[in-house]
């Protein structure tokens, strides 16, 4: 059976409309005879038969369309039946097939291709959005992936410490040992200094305990050394007269419960910071020490240092300057309930732009907070407490003192900037109308 | 028509001037305005002494290898000046003096010559192509500029020059045939100086003129004493008014010699014997138009020596000029390779920058 | 938008360049009046007129030649080479003289040409018609050549061309002339010249490719699927390269690819592979490779399947630069 391609007949076309059939089906057709014509672009074409035998069956009625690479018709050569299938109107996607004509055609043309298959549209000329960090794969080699999967370890759940967060080997085995830890805030690797590390003194044997570290702990110590490592941190120290704000909070305790929302001087004091890192936006940043650029954000991503039984964790409030102050109230419960059940997920703890850390919880006052790197600055809030103080009269009065300590990126941050930050928050804090209304 | 009656098959030259600068064909003696004629000597003569000069230089070792057009100052001054302003040069490399006529300075002239590309930035309104090497493409570029004024419907003409050698190239043939099918305003002149560096004229062709070759490309074809500057004029401005009415391309054969080498680093006296050089020499095209002027009182010895005078020293200060010029720049040598460098491109003309520096400053130490 | 082929995008950025650039003129052998031996330039001759749009005699100096005139004298050509195969006799002109002009004038004269020029193989044609030249070209300081792959950027790259004050060897391939339609902007646009086209994002290798071997490298990804996650770069321009689109993109993934089309040696891969070399090599995991066609003049149409590069094997290439430890 010869299914009986129509083909580029050399003129570089690729569709014509049936004209004449010279033919029936059940006649039989001559080798060469002219069986149909063929209408296109340039020339009627006259189609001669391939072979003696019976026209079985024709690819399109006089008028219909036909592309190049289409059957033309079907015509029983009594070779046998192995093509003997129906000869649908294929789509035009093939190359012209053995059976063409390309010795006669050898058209200067060859064969292209036709098809009616569509390529996505481009977007080239229009602005192409910002893609969101946080949606792109797992950064790990096709070796690291496959061992993955062979472990039977979700990928994307790892904390990479390979180049560019990349998630190593090592990572993953660490991982499938079946310790389903929360992965510490984004610790990047420093540029290489960690590892000249001094070595270890020699320990007694005798006497002592060894326990290995968790995995949480661990995460922690990197994270530590490299701020420690890499940021030159100061801190800023003052007391705050905040007076009005525990009146303020006292009175509106109440009208909270009522919101199911718990009024404590935490959300209070992170509005505080939000209007402040707004009018100083070095202390949302990060500076990339690699190609010493200022990286400014316009997103305000607020850490909240969480203590947990395991240690130290710091989700971050998402977009934290476009909620509510009970809105704040209720996230900080939530996220510090979900650290302590360890349910935290990994992109609660990246993209942190400035973090607080409330050690007054446990009666501290004063103290060096810790830079989570790659952040400029923390704000280590200590317990309030009653204090005397000197009031606009030079008397001396009871006043609600909160002592704030400010650590900042020296690289980035001086003294000065550091203060007027202060200033700023201490205003807001000071005047919970101000707070409010500006 | 003047292309009817000399047909280059029958062997007819055309001639206005004798070697004695006598009018022997009245009929077609051109008549051009006093001024034009001196401008005319004066380009003629400029051009053979800044040639002399620059031969002298070359053996100096203060001048490069160049062309020099010593004998074919009327083949080429004639033409240029049948043309206006507006109509375009695109030479070969033969052509100083024809460049000279057109509005090439001697400055730019000898600076391209002496290696700096500056001296084929010709002025603004000076249409001349630079200095074209590889022998043959400028006529299919000729006929180019023809083909774009006829697109555009001005009446600009383009006149092309090819040595004789230059017509046994593939080029040749190309370029004179799309303008013989586009009908294009289009002038080529052979400048026939019997010689391809050491190979005569009869082995470029077994056609017995190069004029007749016209014919298998169904244009007129003429063959002119090349060192006769009013019939070079003279059959020049027939050709530009027939290219001005779209009446199509002409061929012109200038017959004319090579009175020096092919470049100052060719012998000529190894191919051809100083009793030849002799017979051209009496034939010299300056000597004739002299003698045209001087019987129309246009112009006398006391004159010519001023004029000598005169160009020697603009000659020689014009070649110090030269030699004074700044070289081309690192900035120059990079930036023309397109309109914009590439990033890449600027990366490393910086990277040479910075080891030129490094040079320099290293040479302190 | 229309939906359009290659092929149809060509004459489409054509029609509109000769419409609002009366400068603009086209011309090629069997251009003008029957539209091109592959139907690229139709009914243009007929919108545009005799003057604008015409055939040539079989003189591909001459083509070349008088567009430098052309060019000269205030036109901006548009000059078509029937295959690249034959673009040999008016190599000379675009060498020693479209290439230079600028140059060599110091800036009075430029050449605002266009030579198009049907190019590679895979279409089962006679000899001299499936050539892939792309390196003889960039070799050469002052042209610039560009090869689109897709519709929308044969529109916009042949826009830019056009546009271009200086000499653009644009490069049409043309087993992919009419092998898929995509929208395509009815108004004026250009890509930029000198810009990479990121295909698709990814993390483990960077594979480069350009022509009808970029839908071949499309086929072989998708065979991958998700296993390896592959940054694909349509390079586009080949003179002046986009290197540092790929540099960049080696240093995010470690490792690169160059697929073409053209014969290995001093193929535009063994460049792109010295640029990574030169400013990614701290950040290689593997070595930077290249498949390409082999070293041999390319086979009639009966024995074209041994010089091929395709899908299947572009797959396992990828796979073994993906792997490679």
């Amino acid at each position: 059976m010869i299914n009986f391609k129509f083909a580029d007949i050399g003129e570089g076309i690729h569709e014509g409309v049936i004209l004449k059939w010279n033919y029936e089906v059940g006649d039989t057709v001559e080798e060469g005879e002219t069986m149909v014509v063929v209408e296109t672009d340039k020339v009627n074409a006259e189609i001669p038969a391939p072979d003696n035998g019976v026209l079985k069956q024709k690819g399109a009625e006089v008028g219909e369309e036909i592309h190049v690479g289409e059957v033309l018709a079907v015509i029983d050569d009594g070779s046998g039946d192995d093509d003997a299938e129906e000869a649908p109107k294929e789509e035009a996607k093939e190359t012209n097939d053995d059976d063409d004509d390309e010795e006669e055609g050898a058209s200067v043309v060859g064969a292209v291709e036709t098809s009616n298959e569509v390529l996505p549209a481009s977007d080239e000329h229009k602005k192409v959005e910002r893609k969101e960090p946080s949606d792109r794969p797992a950064l790990a080699t096709p070796v690291a992936r496959k061992l993955a999967k062979d472990l039977g370890v979700d990928i994307k759940t790892i904390e990479g410490t390979g180049p560019g967060g990349r998630v190593m080997k090592e990572d993953i085995r660490a991982a499938a040992e079946g310790e389903k830890e929360a992965p510490a805030s984004d610790a990047p690797r420093p540029s290489g200094e960690a590892q000249t590390r001094p070595a270890m003194p020699k320990l007694p044997e005798e006497g002592v305990r060894r326990e290995k570290v968790s995995k949480l702990r661990q995460s922690i110590v990197k994270a530590m050394d490299t701020s420690n490592q890499l940021i030159p941190a100061t801190t800023i120290m003052d007391e705050i007269d905040v007076s009005k704000l525990v009146e303020f909070r006292n009175e509106n305790k109440g009208l909270a419960k009522e919101h199911d929302a718990k009024l404590t001087y935490l959300p209070l004091i992170i509005k505080a910071v939000i209007k402040t890192l707004k009018q100083y936006p070095i202390f949302n940043a990060s500076f990339d020490h690699e190609n010493q650029e200022i990286v400014y954000k316009d997103f305000f991503n607020i850490g909240v240092a969480v203590d947990t039984p395991d240690g130290l964790i710091v989700p971050n409030i998402k977009n934290a300057d476009q909620k509510s102050i009970f809105e704040l109230a209720s996230e900080i419960d939530r996220l510090a309930a979900s650290a302590r059940e360890r349910s935290i997920g990994l992109s609660e703890l990246q993209n942190t732009t400035f973090s607080v850390t409330n050690y007054g919880a446990f009666g501290a006052k004063l103290g060096t907070p810790v830079i989570n790197h790659p952040e400029t600055g923390i704000l280590g809030i200590g317990a309030i407490t009653k204090k005397p103080v000197v009031n606009d009269n030079d008397e001396i009065v009871v006043g609600h003192v909160l002592p704030l300590s400010l650590t900042i990126d020296h690289r980035v941050i001086d003294g000065g900037d550091g203060g007027r930050f202060m200033l700023q928050l201490k205003q807001y804090l000071n005047d919970p109308m101000l707070l409010l209304l500006s | 028509m003047l292309f009817d009656q000399y047909d280059p098959l029958k062997g007819e030259m055309f001639t206005v001037l004798d070697k004695d600068g006598k009018v022997v064909n009245k009929d077609y003696e051109p008549s051009i305005d006093d001024e034009t004629l001196v401008h005319m000597y004066k380009t003629m003569q400029l051009a053979r002494i800044a040639d002399i000069k620059a031969l002298q230089y070359q053996r100096q070792g203060r001048m490069l290898t160049f062309a020099p057009v010593q004998g074919q100052e009327a083949s080429q001054v004639g033409p240029m000046a049948a043309t206006e302003q507006k109509d375009w040069l695109v030479p070969a490399f033969r052509e100083a003096a024809a460049m000279l006529y057109k509005g090439a300075t001697l400055y730019q002239n000898y600076l391209y010559w002496y290696g700096n590309e500056l001296g084929s930035q010709y002025d603004e309104g000076v249409n001349i192509m630079p200095v074209n090497v590889p022998i043959g493409s400028q006529i299919n570029h000729a006929a180019g500029v023809a083909h774009a004024a006829k697109i555009k419907g001005t009446d600009e003409v383009a006149i092309t020059y090819i040595g004789d050698g230059g017509t046994s190239n593939g080029e040749f043939h190309e370029g004179v045939n799309w303008g013989g099918v586009y009908d294009l305003p289009m002038v080529t002149i052979i400048q026939n100086n019997q010689y391809a560096i050491s190979t005569p004229r009869s082995q470029a062709t077994r056609a017995k003129t190069l004029a007749q070759k016209a014919h298998a490309y169904g244009i007129p074809g003429i063959q002119v004493d090349g060192n006769d500057a009013l019939a070079m004029y003279a059959a020049t401005s027939e050709a530009v008014k027939r290219a001005r009415n779209g009446e199509g391309p002409t061929l012109i054969e200038a017959v004319t010699y090579r009175m020096g080498p092919h470049t100052t680093s060719d012998d000529p006296t190894i191919y051809r014997s100083e009793e030849e050089v002799n017979e051209w020499r009496e034939k010299d095209p300056l000597t004739r138009f002299y003698k045209y002027l001087a019987n129309r009182k246009l112009w006398n010895k006391e004159k010519d020596d001023a004029l000598q005078e005169e160009l020697k020293k603009f000659v020689a200060d014009t070649f110090k000029q030269v030699e004074n010029a700044p070289h081309p720049t690192l900035d120059e040598v990079f930036d023309y390779t397109y309109e914009t460098l590439p990033k890449d491109l600027k990366r490393q003309k910086e990277a040479i920058r910075a080891y030129q520096e490094q040079q320099e400053s290293g040479g302190d130490e | 938008m229309a939906t359009m082929t290659l092929l149809k995008a060509i004459n489409n950025a054509l029609d509109q360049q000769l419409k609002n650039d009366k400068s603009v003129v086209l011309y090629g052998e069997d251009a003008g009046f029957e539209g091109g031996v592959f139907r690229v330039t139709a009914g243009l001759q007929k919108t545009h007129g005799k003057d604008r749009v015409f055939d040539t005699p079989i003189s591909e100096a001459g083509i070349i030649g008088t567009a430098i005139g052309m060019a000269s004298n205030g036109m901006r050509p548009v000059t078509e080479i029937q295959f690249s195969g034959f673009m040999f006799p008016g190599f000379n002109q675009m060498a020693v003289h479209m290439a230079r002009m600028r140059n060599r004038s110091r800036g009075k004269y430029n050449l605002p040409i266009v030579v198009r020029m049907p190019y590679g193989g895979g279409v089962r044609a006679l000899e001299h018609h499936s050539e892939s030249l792309e390196t003889l070209f960039a070799h050469i300081p002052g042209l610039k050549l560009v090869i689109p792959s897709t519709p929308y950027d044969a529109k916009g790259l042949m826009t830019a061309a056009i546009k271009d004050n200086d000499p653009v060897i644009y490069f049409e391939p043309k087993k992919i002339y009419r092998a898929f339609k995509q929208e395509v902007p009815e108004e004026e646009y250009e890509v930029e010249i000198g810009k990479a086209r990121t295909v698709q994002e990814g993390s483990d290798i960077t594979v480069v490719s350009w022509g009808a071997m970029l839908h071949e490298t499309m086929k072989a990804i998708k065979e991958i699927g998700d296993d390896i996650s592959v940054e694909l770069i349509d390079l586009r321009t080949i003179a002046p390269m986009d290197s540092d689109a790929v540099v960049e993109s080696v240093k995010k993934t470690g490792r690169l690819l160059v697929v073409h089309e053209a014969v290995k040696t001093l193929g535009i891969g063994s460049e792109l592979i010295s640029r990574v070399n030169e400013g990614a090599f701290f950040h290689l995991e593997a070595q930077p490779t290249r498949l390409t066609s082999p070293d041999i003049t390319v086979p009639l149409p009966k024995g074209e399947r041994h010089h091929i590069v395709d899908a299947p094997r572009i797959k396992q290439e990828i796979e073994k630069v993906a792997y490679f430890e």
